[in-house]
């Protein structure tokens, strides 16, 4: 032992005279740093009561529990957290769809009065219930780099514009099984989508089915809501993805492309196979009246319930307006007929050409048969309401998108104008394009007003369809060259102040004219009611704009059921199917006699 | 990584070969000859460090997998080698006449899985679950979440799913 | 042999501890020696040691059975806590095995931020370490000093990861955030700090006749014993071995930093704690290489497939990282579904706090006890995990 080893410790008295580095915690709060995850915040402007974060929790501390403020497209639950088991990893925070839910930097918390129920103990519900950290700017949030969902959806491929003009070929092309797990994956299984969804379709059960690759088990669940989901598949108008919570912060999943993408899997002939169910004959008979997507979506339930059904369309064939209204590079007849002919191999019989009212008497319809189920549809198209409409070469747009079906030439020439900012209005200046005219579309309104699925609107711009906005028509008239002089007038977007869109309003004295070979009238429909007539159609109430029924589509005769587009305000393909399998339902209670919950609204 | 399998399987019957990694790699032996491997490895391969051992339970179908994680210090390389046994009668051969920490491994193994080394030293003392009464906690018939149910009391929770929720409230006869 | 030892009969020593000649006494379970709970029953003679039965399972938390009914993503969280002083260490051989086994390689940026995340936290972890080891032999001030200056360390890690002991910063996939502003600076003061404060100790510590001469010859490990005992780390090359698996099994961007392995001869306490102490200046030293080397721009993620029901490709694997303990290793079996079959948690301390010190401990002086047993640097958390 040397003295060096002696008294060097003594070196430690040195410390004894620097300054103490102890923090006073108490007298002076040591503030988190900046990402320090400390208690929760969240913004309830974004927040939609998903779930997600209850989901990632692996503490289970989060509890969704409900609020009295929602607002749309959304759940109206809000995360409650019991810090008794928080454990402050914040994959809340990462997995959040809506970015709402973060962390402050506040780490102190009393609570005062421990006798109170145990669940309410150091568990609150951020945003709602308030807190002194609610404002405090600095904690966790997201950091830049890193992200937990998978916020881009995976391409779809389609056929390129100037490829698809030149024929009806379908432009989509359909996800590969790769594609379609690889997209499936990212739903984070929220079911937003299922409420917002008319017929309540079981979305996240049919993409977990794709996501584990049980296509059949797929099939089954877009079977139990909706009997045409390789037309869904395709066309339909998608208002679960416009909910859907990843699109809050990125792309929606592609929800319709993968509907088509377990039909486009299954063979028809398996259709049979795989949905097959044993049916005991009720005995009772149900006439359907058109036979659109409601009509054959009632059939295919009433049909399944062991009723007889028999269908009466006044086309050549079935399917309604996804026949004669959609074209056919968005819907191929082909993938139309798949599930119409599944549907009638189930037993319907279907008496084509037949127009109740004219070919057949509803008198004759209603004694024949235990109820019936109508669903017309809106095939009446409207008029523009200026000079000159009744001109040889103004049509609708209806019209020259059935003619198309029909095989028909619509001797468009060869520069149309479309007037209107529908999805009608879309098909019918595509059709012009694939063609080979010219289309414009003369719209109202601004671009971003339009009533069509911006994605159809995209699609026609990338085919050369011209849009004109602002635009109203005021006068057609014949050309000297055998054309026809649109004469149209430029409009200025006025808000009224009152909160509604703002209105077009013509400038004065604007005055523009087009010449074009077609004027097409593409400005929404109306329904048709001559079929209605007859002695035992007494009871059905016509109301302002349409039949007055329950929320079942049930008239005030207790055996009329009406649905689709003449019924719902939507009037889209799922809409409809959603009215039939309700109708379907209460038919089927109806027919075994069972009391029914009288509600309207 | 294949020299050594090739040694090895002019020697034992081995299966399932498998290389993960340049540096890792498994393969299944026979329940009988496994020390005899063992004691190879150690002695003339070099693999003179037990990195662990392990077991995991096949509860499907009826076996254990016992896994010795060797590692060889010059090669710088991990071998592992895998014994199936009978879930029923798991009973396997000590080797903690190799390797000192062999012990605690099969004491371990003998508390959580039920697998018995006999001979090893204090074997059938308990280790972490002192009075533990239940059955072997790492088996996979095993509920750890039915056991704390029945044991301990819980906070309830209030918890909806969205779902449920939405289709309560909007739609609730559809 | 010593007259205080027992007569050995069949490789056993027999005694009878109603002679009076022997006590069974219990140190721990709670000791402030100890960073965790396990407790020594050690039958004394006199103040000697003649038998060790180690005691755990006071903080057995039944990590591996969690992790079977969880999903990955929902393992991350837990993984930390299976050793409290060194949580990164399980952190990065989690997401490493789960990565593996996926296929995923994660971005470069993210393997030069877990580099750091880890040899911060081994200065941590040796700060409390050699916190213990002087407070064992006596010597509180250094205690102090250095547990105090381990939450400057911490600090650090609260403003890069957002928490202070679990960080829960290296997700499957990459990491979770880039180094914050400011962070570069305040870290090199809180490292330049470190430097200075290991001095200070070794000046204290070293150069002490008491920790000297307690230190000294306790505790050695032959070269015998390491194999026999699979002893890894620090309490290797305290034996004059040189190993090391940051060097010797290059993971993360290792291979791309310059330092050497330390090693010691003497194999005993004093050894192993010199290689330790060294081995924190030789962390300061990394720090500051992986400052100035790391990309400062980059992605830090590799998207995995959704995490809420990612399922991972059957199969196997080891993955295994140098802690401040050595060889730390993650077994990790998948069967194909959305939960790990199985997760093996191989900590060091498990055979050096069991076996080997059951195996070192006879002979000791009772007060030595728990020196030895820190010098072995075991964290009993992470044997019962």
């Amino acid at each position: 032992m040397n003295l060096k080893d002696v008294l060097s410790p003594l070196y430690v008295w040195k410390r004894a005279f620097e300054k103490p580095y102890t923090i006073k915690t108490l007298k002076e709060p040591r503030p988190g740093a900046d990402r320090y995850r400390g208690f929760h915040q969240n913004d309830l402007d974004k927040c939609i009561g998903c779930g997600s974060c209850a989901e990632i929790c692996q503490n289970v501390s989060i509890d969704m529990i409900p609020v009295s403020e929602t607002k749309e497209g959304d759940s109206g639950l809000r995360p409650k957290i019991d810090y008794g088991r928080c454990c402050w990893c914040a994959l809340c925070v990462d997995i959040c769809p809506s970015g709402s839910l973060t962390m402050s930097n506040a780490y102190t918390w009393v609570e005062e009065g421990l006798d109170k129920d145990v669940r309410e103990t150091f568990c609150f519900t951020p945003g709602v219930d308030k807190k002194p950290w609610d404002n405090e700017e600095k904690g966790y949030r997201r950091l830049e780099g890193y992200e937990l969902s998978i916020l881009e959806r995976v391409k779809m491929e389609e056929l390129a514009p100037a490829e698809r003009v030149n024929s009806f070929i379908e432009m989509v092309k359909g996800f590969s099984k790769e594609q379609a797990k690889k997209e499936a994956d990212r739903c984070i299984e929220c079911g937003i989508c299922t409420a917002t969804c008319p017929g309540h379709m079981d979305i996240p059960g049919y993409i977990r089915a794709i996501r584990e690759d049980d296509i059949e088990a797929g099939i089954k669940i877009l079977y139990a809501t909706n009997p045409l989901p390789g037309v869904c598949g395709r066309i339909c108008t998608r208002r679960c993805e416009e909910v859907c919570s990843l699109s809050l912060r990125g792309e929606a999943v592609s929800i319709r492309w993968l509907k088509r993408y377990l039909t486009d899997s299954v063979e028809a002939e398996k259709y049979r196979d795989l949905l097959h169910d044993e049916v005991v004959p009720s005995g009772k008979k149900v006439a359907i009246i058109g036979a659109g997507p409601g009509g054959l979506s009632a059939a295919y339930y009433l049909l399944r319930m062991g009723h007889s059904v028999e269908i009466f369309e006044q086309n050549e064939a079935a399917g309604g307006m996804l026949r004669y209204g959609i074209p056919e590079y968005r819907l191929p007849y082909g993938s139309l007929d798949k599930d119409i002919d599944f549907i009638i191999s189930l037993g319907a019989k279907v008496h084509l050409n037949t127009k109740v009212g004219r070919d057949v008497n509803f008198d004759d319809i209603y004694k024949d048969f235990d109820a019936i189920f109508a669903g017309i549809g809106l095939s009446e198209s409207f008029k523009i309401g200026v000079e000159g409409e009744d001109l040889p070469n103004v049509t609708s747009g209806l019209n020259i998108l059935k003619l198309v079906t029909l095989g028909q030439d619509p001797q468009l020439g060869d520069d149309v104008v479309v007037i209107g900012g529908g999805n009608v209005a879309m098909d019918a200046a595509r059709t012009a394009r694939h063609l080979g005219a010219k289309a414009k579309v003369l719209y109202r309104r601004r671009l971003e007003d339009m009533p069509a699925d911006p994605v159809e609107v995209r699609e026609a711009i990338e085919e050369d369809v011209e849009f004109i906005t602002q635009g109203i028509p005021l006068k057609i008239e014949q050309a000297p060259d055998g054309k026809l002089d649109l004469i149209w007038g430029k409009a200025e977007m006025v808000d009224d102040g009152s909160g509604k869109r703002p209105s077009p309003v013509l400038i004065e004295g604007s005055r523009e004219v087009m010449r074009v070979s077609k004027v097409i009238a593409a400005i929404g429909q109306g329904a048709e009611y001559g079929w209605l007539e007859g002695e035992t159609t007494k009871q059905v109430k016509l109301g302002k704009w349409k039949i007055e029924a329950d929320r079942w589509g049930r008239t005030d005769d207790q055996k009329i059921y009406i649905g689709g587009d003449m019924f719902n305000k939507t009037a889209d393909a799922i809409s409809a199917i959603a009215d039939g399998h309700r109708s379907a339902r209460s038919i089927d209670s109806y027919l075994a006699g069972e009391e029914y919950p009288k509600d309207r609204f | 990584m294949n020299k050594i399998y090739e040694d090895l399987s002019s020697r034992f019957t081995l299966s399932d070969y498998h290389q993960q990694r340049d540096n890792l790699a498994f393969v299944t032996v026979e329940k009988a000859q496994l020390v005899s491997a063992i004691t190879y490895m150690r002695d003339y391969l070099k693999f003179t460090h037990l990195v662990l051992m392990t077991s995991v339970d096949w509860l499907e179908q009826g076996k254990f997998q016992l896994t010795y994680l060797l590692h060889n210090y010059e090669l710088h390389v991990n071998f592992g080698l895998k014994v199936m046994l009978d879930r029923d009668n798991a009973v396997m051969d000590t080797i903690h006449h190799l390797w000192g920490h062999a012990r605690v491994y099969q004491r371990e193994l003998h508390e959580m899985f039920g697998i018995d080394f006999p001979g090893s030293p204090g074997v059938n003392e308990p280790m972490i679950l002192e009075s533990w009464q239940g059955p072997p906690p790492m088996r996979r018939d095993f509920d750890t979440k039915k056991y704390s149910e029945e044991t301990f009391d819980h906070r309830p929770r209030q918890h909806v799913e969205p779902e449920d929720y939405l289709r309560q409230n909007l739609y609730p006869e559809d | 042999m010593n007259d205080k030892y027992p007569p050995i009969v069949d490789g056993k020593s027999v005694y009878d501890l109603d002679s009076q000649k022997y006590l069974k006494m219990w140190q721990g379970p709670q000791h402030p020696g100890v960073t965790g709970n396990m407790s020594l029953e050690l039958d004394i003679s006199g103040d000697q040691i003649i038998k060790c039965n180690t005691h755990v399972g006071y903080l057995h938390r039944g990590f591996e059975k969690l992790m079977e009914r969880r999903r990955y993503i929902n393992c991350f969280p837990i993984v930390c806590r299976i050793c409290v002083p060194e949580p990164d260490t399980n952190e990065y051989l989690f997401a490493a095995a789960t990565e593996e086994l996926l296929g995923v390689e994660i971005p470069e940026r993210a393997k030069w931020l877990r580099t750091l995340d880890l040899e911060l936290s081994r200065l941590a972890s040796f700060f409390m370490w050699i916190g213990g080891q002087s407070g064992a032999f006596g010597s509180g001030t250094v205690a102090q000093w250095s547990i105090a200056y381990r939450d400057y360390v911490l600090d650090l890690f609260e403003e890069l990861t957002g928490a202070r002991i679990y960080h829960m910063y290296m997700i499957p996939g990459g990491v979770r955030g880039g180094l914050p502003e400011g962070w570069i600076q305040h870290a090199e003061k809180v490292l330049d700090g470190a430097s200075k404060l290991l001095d200070e100790i070794y000046y204290v510590t070293f150069h002490n006749s008491v920790f000297k001469s307690r230190a000294k010859g306790l505790g050695i490990i032959t070269p015998d014993l390491i194999d026999r005992f699979g002893v890894v780390g620090p309490n290797v090359r305290g034996s004059g071995i040189a190993r090391d698996l940051r060097k010797d099994s290059p993971y993360l961007v290792y291979d791309q930093l310059d330092f050497n392995i330390e090693t010691e001869t003497a194999g005993d306490t004093y050894a192993r704690t010199l290689v330790r102490w060294k081995e924190m200046h030789q962390s300061i030293s990394l720090i500051r290489q992986i400052i100035m080397l790391m990309p400062k721009s980059g992605p830090l993620y590799t998207t995995l497939p959704n995490v809420l029901h990612l399922k991972v490709p059957a199969g196997e694997t080891y993955v295994k990282a140098e802690s401040t303990r050595g060889e730390y290793g993650y077994y990790m079996v998948s069967d194909g579904s959305e939960f790990p079959r199985k997760v093996t948690v191989r900590g060091p301390s498990y055979s050096h706090g069991m076996a080997l010190l059951e195996h070192l401990a006879v002979g000791v002086n009772i007060a030595d006890t728990h020196g030895l047993m820190i010098s072995l640097h075991t964290y009993p958390p992470e044997i019962e995990r």
